[in-house]
């Protein structure tokens, strides 16, 4: 455990570098290498961003961006006076928190469960079977959900038999079930594959360690929780503040998949609506400035968690 | 000591317990919707249209796999969907290790700045017009490259990889330099093989996702035939036989003795299977824990 | 070791055959001309080496590689396009055909026309100046709906009520003509055989709702009140005044009764919320009495399925009944002559090298040889002749013809190219195979047949009765369809759409009918549709005067 406290303290005490003739040519080859992928980023990633300028205009394919009319915020001020916009901000939002969540958990202690699975076969045959149903479209994983929650599926049976219900409930006739089905959808489909992130960072951990506190007299318990989870602790950190930035992408498939329209004050998301009131109707603009939205929430999302984990001494983004 | 240990054997045998009958639980679930696509893979397309069917096919058939491997160009897509991965995984990974090398380094100026400007990446976005002139003038526009050369820097995998090779102590890079070596060396000879495991992972993503995509092939290279994709191919037939066509004409050209559910199904079964028969070479990275050699601290 | 120069030997292989792909050329036949088409609308790719497209080839020394819209909207890949600025050399933009005409990537074609007798002849005057844009020019020949000689209907393509054969041979087949008549057949029967043969129960009522498909829960007051599809409104033929349908006593009469049938457990509990393939898949179990649809939008599917289990000789299939609001009104649920949708067609692009060529090749492709290479195949192979010179196909063909891989490697029907229905050139044949009298009649199970047997009758369409043409204006939708969130009209449109969606269902299900109904008008209202209905007169008005010339 000592080596343990020995690995955080490493990354609270971070070197100061200052910017010296000397440190340059120390560092020569890796300006070298950062500044090629640097410009490889600004061409592929930051030029097409002079995309965004649509939202400032009445786009129009045949002017392009060069010449189409300029509106100013005038599609910014169409959409947040919209009350069906802010409403599917608050579907994203919650969704996206939500989906977070339980993926989040169930991805960690699945990942965690594993590998306290002693036999290797049955470890690699559970892992294998575990990430398949991630190459499934949503549109076979809604189908078979449809069918497990409807008024003759299997839920409805189960709940039936057990006396909870009298008679068949349909779940997708009730905006409160939608959420929660959502989430259950994602987690059902993406456990498996977001663990495979964890088993590698758990191989990481340096088998001493677990030696070293069984010596100590840890149980089962107390080596997941002083060993395992400190271990792995980095990649958590990393990928739910990479996953905070992302709470506006709650999705668009599972959601249009899987609503109706007795549900659609709770099931449609940004995306949904910038299909229907931007794409189909010829208003590329929309969808943009949407866009810009989103990414405008997401960096402001990622710098306070950022700071945040700067704060508690964490792994940070950057 | 003895007692201690015996004790612990009993709560473990709990745990051992409880733990199998979760996996299996576990597995139940997840195999679930694989076997029921399979089956309805196997299941004749218009029967299945009446539902019911959830383990094993009430009507066996192989037709809907002829009618997939029937599709043209799945030869040529095939081909070129191998290349793309094989090359796609290749370029990727090396590029996304040598920035997180970068990036990692303590000493190294500008990480913050170098972090944030891919961070960032990950969260914008021009849309799909500005990105499709910047391709065209760059003449990736049916071409080959477009498949691999503009997704291979990704934030996320550098991500990754950056918070692996920052558990690696940095004892190990301060004597390599004592010695002598470049950062060259450091990340060819020390750090990488090291990183087995995060490199798995990491082309796996990559691989998974080169396998999987088709938008790039239809948008830029819809009018090269011979730059064609397995899954662009796969996806052309899905939506050809769809029932989601919008007028009297639409449906009468797709309707067929196939039905698009099970085609989806076979489909859906045909691509899986080159991955999961790539998996277990790369599993030993994580199933089996690598013990970083000479590291003890 | 040896892995790693297995590798290096695949990722060499790789590269090498990614470099030949860039550089590979297909050497085109010479003679053969060769043209690029885009529709943006979902559609099955044929084979390169595909028979009668090699057949139809060397008749009109040329050929067209079609591709079509895969997971993108119309708009976006029409979008795409103009960005890039290259085209095929033909396309049809479906909802994005608009915005084609606005970036000028389409040709003129008027001052062509004249040339190419088979296009010419194809529209009338009338019609090619409805096709006219704003400029005055016409840039796109809209392919379908256009009926050559006699109009051969059979099968009745577009929304009915329709009912299963064996409800309306347990009731021995009863004149129904009004909404309160069916339900009440759909009870009586229920009540009688309240499960199938093999003790499934019975689903006497079902309702599509699934995105836009609504509108097998919304537009029948259209219907109820005795006018034609128009779609998205009435049209008042005597005053040419737009009614809004959603608001018509009738409208409230209808939904009141859905309300009361779902109450009674009549109207299926998962209507609101099952998608289209739940839908389909209940309709092919043979459960569902009945239901408003579109024919192509169940038929070409459940039908197979119903025959395939032997459902077809137990009553399940589905004929339309002539169902009105009140008795002794005319029905328009069929109207006889073609739809002509002005909003979109085929276009030639100003990426085409060689206008000529490709309009020669539009032109061939409607020479009554080709029609029937296109849509009956070739002789003695898809389908064959008898001493009255009558086409006719066997069961084989009938089945093969359905089959996807045999329509990748043989069939060519270059289906959004122009074509005819209606009667062939010869006077005797339809234009295509499902027109045939004959051919249609072998087709249809023995239920069917009996039913039609028992009403006297012996279409589908005759179930119905056929109304005339309704007038020049006809189909309003062909506008509405294009509208934009641009115009006020437009936007009120759409929202129209969401709340419908959303209110529609609450209003079928409520246990107080009256507030429910009363709620959906006020929100209704609140969409402001008089925007929309204002400007849909202003279309029609404008509709009325272009064809004022005509008369």
């Amino acid at each position: 455990m000592a080596a343990i406290a020995k690995r955080k303290k490493e990354k609270i005490t971070e070197p100061k570098v200052k910017i010296t003739w000397k440190e340059v040519k120390r560092q020569k080859t890796l300006l070298i290498w950062s500044a090629f992928i640097v410009l490889y980023g600004i061409i592929f990633c930051y030029l097409p961003l002079g995309g965004w300028l649509m939202a400032f205009q009445n786009y129009r394919p045949k002017e392009g961006l060069l010449h189409s009319q300029f509106v100013g915020l005038a599609k910014f001020r169409q959409l947040f006076s919209d009350a069906t916009f802010i409403r599917v901000i608050r579907n994203t939002l919650a969704m996206g928190v939500i989906n977070l969540a339980a993926t989040f958990i169930m991805a960690i202690v699945f990942a965690i469960l594993l590998n306290e699975l002693k036999s290797k076969g049955g470890k690699k045959v559970v892992q294998t079977i575990s990430y398949l149903p991630h190459f499934l479209s949503w549109i076979i994983v809604t189908g078979i959900l449809h069918d497990a929650l409807s008024g003759t599926g299997i839920v409805n049976e189960i709940l039936m038999n057990l006396g909870i219900l009298d008679q068949p409930l349909n779940f997708f006739a009730h905006t409160k079930y939608f959420w929660p089905i959502v989430a259950f959808a994602n987690v059902w489909k993406e456990t498996g594959w977001n663990a495979i992130i964890y088993l590698s960072a758990i191989t990481s951990i340096d088998p001493s360690l677990y030696e070293a506190a069984s010596i100590d007299g840890a149980g089962r318990w107390a080596k997941i929780k002083y060993v395992t989870l400190p271990g792995i602790r980095p990649t958590m950190i990393i990928l739910l503040l990479m996953n905070v930035g992302n709470v506006l992408n709650a999705g668009f498939e599972v959601q249009y998949l899987l609503g109706n329209g007795l549900v659609q004050s709770v099931s449609q998301t940004i995306d949904i609506y910038v299909l229907k009131w931007g794409i189909s109707q010829n208003d590329f603009a929309i969808g943009t400035a949407a866009g810009i939205f989103k990414s405008f929430v997401s960096i402001v999302l990622i710098m306070i968690a950022n700071q945040i984990a700067k704060r508690y001494g964490e792994e940070r983004l950057f | 000591m003895f007692q201690k240990k015996r004790k612990t054997s009993i709560g473990d045998r709990i745990f051992v317990i409880c733990n199998t009958l979760f996996m299996i639980a576990f597995v139940v679930i997840t195999l679930y919707p694989i076997i029921n696509t399979l089956a309805i893979s196997l299941n004749d397309g218009t029967d299945a249209l009446r539902g019911g069917i959830y383990l094993w096919p009430r009507k066996f058939t192989w037709k809907n796999y002829i009618t997939v491997l029937q599709k043209d160009n799945l030869i040529t897509g095939a081909y070129i969907s191998v290349a793309r991965t094989v090359i796609g995984t290749v370029l990727a990974l090396s590029a996304n290790a040598v920035l997180a090398f970068i990036v990692s380094r303590k000493r190294f100026m500008f990480k913050k700045q170098l972090s944030f400007f891919w961070v960032v990446t990950m969260y914008v976005n021009g849309g799909m017009i500005p990105t499709f002139l910047l391709y065209k003038s760059l003449g990736l526009t049916n071409s080959f490259w477009v498949y691999v050369v503009p997704g291979m820097f990704s934030a996320f995998n550098m991500l990754v990889i950056r918070t692996y090779m920052n558990g690696i102590p940095e004892s190990l890079e301060e004597s390599a330099q004592l010695d002598g070596a470049g950062y060259t060396t450091i990340f060819l000879k020390i750090i990488s093989p090291l990183c087995k495991p995060v490199y798995a992972t990491v082309a796996l993503f990559v691989a998974v996702g080169q396998w999987n995509s088709w938008f790039d092939a239809m948008l830029y290279n819809r009018m090269s035939a011979n730059l064609t994709t397995l899954q662009y191919e796969l996806m052309k037939l899905l939506s050809s036989v769809t029932n989601q066509g919008s007028s009297a004409e639409a449906m009468k050209n797709a309707a067929g003795a196939v039905t698009p559910t099970s085609v989806r199904a076979a489909a859906t079964i045909l691509t899986m299977l080159p991955i999961v028969c790539l998996y277990p070479f790369l599993q030993r990275y994580f199933v089996t824990g690598l013990t970083i050699g000479g590291v003890k601290e | 070791m040896k892995r790693k120069k297995m590798v290096a030997l695949l990722l060499l292989t790789a590269m090498t055959t990614a470099a030949f792909a860039g550089t590979e050329t297909v050497m085109a036949d010479e003679e053969v001309k060769e043209f690029t088409a885009f529709f943006a609308v979902p559609g099955s790719e044929i084979n390169d080496d595909n028979e009668i497209q090699q057949m139809i080839a060397q008749i009109t020394g040329a050929k067209c590689k079609e591709t079509w819209l895969t997971g993108q909207t119309a708009q976006e890949a029409v979008g795409t396009l103009i960005a890039g600025g290259e085209y095929p050399d033909m396309i049809d933009g479906g909802d994005g055909m608009a915005q084609l005409y606005d970036a000028g990537a389409l040709i003129a074609l008027d001052d062509y026309i004249d040339d190419y007798p088979n296009i010419k002849e194809f529209l009338t005057e009338e019609e090619w100046d409805k096709l006219r844009q704003d400029d005055g020019h016409i840039y796109w020949i809209q392919q379908f709906g256009n009926i050559y000689g006699d109009e051969k209907a059979t099968t009745h393509n577009d929304e009915a009520f329709w009912i299963q054969t064996r409800v309306l041979e347990w009731a021995e087949y009863p004149e129904i003509t009004t909404m309160d008549q069916y339900f009440n057949l759909l009870e009586e029967y229920n009540e009688a055989n309240p499960t199938m043969e093999d003790g499934t129960a019975n689903i006497p009522y079902t309702i599509l709702c699934d995105d836009w498909r609504y509108f097998c829960l919304e537009n029948a007051p259209q219907f109820l009140d005795g006018y034609p599809n128009d779609g998205s409104v009435i049209v008042d033929p005597e005053e040419l005044k737009i009614i809004d349908y959603n608001t018509t006593p009738t409208a409230k009469r209808y939904f009141q009764k859905l309300n009361e049938e779902y109450q009674k457990g009549i109207i299926d509990p998962e209507s609101f919320t099952q998608t289209y393939d739940e839908y389909i898949a209940k309709l092919s179990t043979g459960r569902v009495l009945g239901m408003i649809d579109q024919w192509w939008d169940f038929a070409y599917t459940v039908n197979d399925a119903l025959k395939q289990q032997g459902l077809d000789t137990a009553g399940c299939n589905y004929v339309p009944l002539p169902i009105t609001i009140d008795e002794g009104m005319t029905n328009q649920w069929h109207n006889s002559g073609g739809t002509l949708n002005v909003a979109s067609g085929l276009a030639i692009t100003t990426s085409c090298e060689d206008v000529e060529g490709a309009l020669q090749f539009i032109n061939d492709l409607l020479s009554q040889e080709v029609h029937d290479l296109r849509f009956w195949g070739v002789e003695g192979v898809d389908y064959e002749v008898d001493e009255n010179d009558e086409y006719y196909r066997t069961e084989e063909m009938r089945l093969q013809s359905s089959d996807t891989a045999y329509k990748a490697s043989h069939t060519c029907t270059y289906s959004y190219f122009p074509q005819y229905s209606g009667t062939s050139h010869d006077g005797i044949n339809a234009m295509k195979p499902e027109f045939q009298a004959k051919e249609f009649y072998d087709g249809l199970s023995e239920d069917v047949k009996e039913c039609f047997a028992a009403y006297g009758v012996e279409t589908y369409v005759e179930m119905l009765g056929t109304s005339e043409a309704p007038g020049p204006w006809y189909p309003m939708y062909s506008y509405s369809n294009n509208m934009t969130t641009s115009t006020e009209g437009g936007m009120a449109w759409v929202k129209m759409g969401e709340i419908k969606h959303e209110y529609l269902p609450q209003v079928v299900m409520a246990d107080d009918f009256e507030s429910a109904w009363e709620n959906y008008l006020s929100v209704y209202e609140g969409c402001n549709p008089q925007a929309f209905l204002d400007e849909m007169q202003e279309e029609l008005d404008r509709r009325m005067e272009a064809a004022a010339k005509y008369q």
